[in-house]
């Protein structure tokens, strides 16, 4: 049996030495298992002329690790991930728009249950990078939406100095963890960005981040009915399972057809997280029956009296930061995700500059 | 000359902040007429466990609860000034339980601190966090740092098992706290 071989490479293209180059950043401990590009001066400095910022300036700081991130390391870490240059704006928003959640100044990426950041992108910079906001939005296969949440994670990894197994301490950790980004599909979508709803323009570049705990879909494709449906979105975000302090927060990226069908009936993304905070949730006998009926001092889930049918709302009420709502994937089935937030969300998106001209930012940079 | 591979971490060049190494804060040969602090962190059954412990250092070693709080924030280090609260109205700590990723790690940071305090400390970790315990220890110039550890699970347990696990430890924390004769 013979191996087939791609077309000829361009003939100063040398693999044994790219070989040796992933080799050594594996020997180093700074994989995350994958191959990794191996960062030099020339690249990481076209990173720091897309980004058009002071390679010092501190963009996160981890006190009780005694570690901080500069946009320099943060090049580096984007450029072995393998991003391409222009994508780093996209990754410092998404750094600084974690950094705006509660939970990652905390114990956030040393925690056993393993979170893993949701980056959404919105505006004219989803095209321009090409980030898939389709088919498959949550999986593999495009360069801008693996590349950047690998980079988050190659960050904490290097920079922050959060291993698994050492300071990283998650139990089983959430499938997805360092791969979940996409691009709203803003054109399927029928409401505005998720980024306008954040504050920003309806027509900027801008990123929206938080952790996760844990995802399920609901399938549901045969109910032209918006009530039902929503129903069927409450039912999954009451269950108990993930569900460990008085209140948890959860949100939904909604498929374009289910998006489109909840709209048609007039649902518009408010209204749609008022019906949701009324029904999910669970009867305090229902909780009681899996040893979650009541709340200690510090608000930690555990076994109470039980026994009566009082019905106890999940989320803690019924706005933007305990419901994020995002619209993507293909418009081919009524497939969305129920995704579980961390903590909350801290509601803000956070712009991404447009692009400069590399070879003009270079100059002023240096 | 190939390109230099740039390292991702930022800690090529740096020298390490503190030095290597923990003097134990002084130690008293025994722990009658002491006072003892306890601080909890909020997990499941630790402010339990410890005021177990601080009875039966009452009844069995004549010592006397003299603070007791809780850190809010698990994931995070005691604030200088809590560590200074306890300075001020302690001769030793308690402190625990380590029963997480972060907060394992912080109780050990916190045992150190109250160390270079000068209060000696018994920091109690559950033993499936001993590696970020240990890593915790390093980061904090104290490779090799001891403290008090206690089978996984803590959070499960009922009353009358963190009783049996306090007089478990109290053997451990009277050796911990006191110099060695």
């Amino acid at each position: 049996m013979t191996a087939t071989t791609a077309p000829a490479p361009p003939d100063e293209l040398d693999p044994d030495a790219a070989q040796a180059a992933i080799e050594y950043c594996y020997q180093q401990g700074w994989s995350d298992g994958l191959p990794l590009v191996p960062a030099t001066r020339s690249l990481v400095e076209k990173f720091l002329a897309a980004a058009g910022r002071s390679r010092h300036e501190v963009i996160g700081r981890l006190p009780q690790l005694e570690r901080e991130v500069t946009v320099e390391l943060a090049a580096i870490n984007a450029a072995m991930a393998g991003c391409l240059p222009e994508y780093f704006p996209v990754v410092l928003a998404a750094w600084e728009a974690l950094m705006l959640e509660r939970s990652t100044q905390g114990g956030g990426w040393q925690s056993t249950s393993g979170p893993a950041p949701l980056i959404v992108v919105n505006g004219p910079v989803r095209k321009e990078l090409g980030f898939n906001s389709a088919g498959g939005v949550f999986g593999p296969g495009f360069r801008p939406n693996a590349t950047v949440p690998r980079a988050i994670g190659l960050i904490v990894r290097n920079a922050y100095g959060i291993h698994p197994h050492e300071l990283e301490q998650a139990t089983q950790g959430l499938p997805g963890r360092w791969s979940i980004c996409l691009a709203e599909t803003e054109e399927e979508s029928p409401w505005p960005p998720l980024a306008a709803e954040a504050g920003q323009a309806a027509d900027a570049s801008a990123v929206s981040a938080t952790l996760l705990r844990t995802c399920e879909f609901v399938d549901n494709r045969h109910t032209g009915s918006a009530e039902q449906l929503l129903t069927d979105f409450a039912d999954t975000i009451g269950r108990s399972g993930a569900w460990i302090f008085r209140y948890a927060s959860a949100g939904i990226v909604f498929c374009p057809e289910h998006a489109q069908l909840v709209a048609g009936a007039g649902f518009d993304r408010a209204a749609v997280r008022q019906f949701l905070a009324e029904r999910s949730g669970r009867s305090t006998a229902g909780l009681a029956a899996v040893g979650k009926d009541a709340c200690d001092d510090n608000g930690v889930r555990g076994p109470g009296a039980g026994g009566s049918g009082d019905f106890q709302r999940m989320l803690p009420g019924d706005a933007a930061q305990h419901l994020l709502i995002a619209v993507a994937g293909a418009r081919n089935a009524g497939i969305s995700m129920v995704v579980r937030l961390f903590a909350g969300w801290s509601g803000t998106a956070v712009l991404v500059p447009v692009l400069r001209n590399t070879a003009a930012s270079n100059k002023e940079n240096s | 000359m190939p390109n230099a591979i740039l390292d991702p971490t930022g800690r090529a060049s740096r020298v390490p902040a503190s030095a290597p190494g923990l003097d134990l804060a002084l130690r008293r040969s025994d722990l009658a007429g002491a006072r003892v602090g306890l601080m909890d962190n909020t997990k499941h059954n630790a402010a339990l466990l410890l005021a177990e412990i601080g009875k039966l250092l009452a009844s069995e070693q004549g010592a006397t609860v003299t603070a007791r709080a809780t850190k809010a924030n698990f994931a995070a280090p005691a604030p200088a000034d809590l560590v200074e609260r306890y300075r001020a109205a302690c001769d030793v700590v308690l402190t625990g339980v380590g029963d997480c990723g972060s907060c394992s790690a912080s109780a050990v940071a916190d045992g150190i601190a109250f160390e270079r305090a000068g209060l000696p400390a018994a920091v109690i970790c559950s033993d499936a966090f001993v590696v970020t315990a240990d890593a915790m220890a390093e980061l904090r110039g104290a490779p090799g740092y001891h403290y008090l550890q206690t089978p996984h699970p803590v959070a499960v347990l009922t009353a009358d098992q963190v009783r049996q696990r306090a007089k478990q430890l109290l053997p451990g924390v009277v050796e911990m706290l006191t110099a060695p004769r």
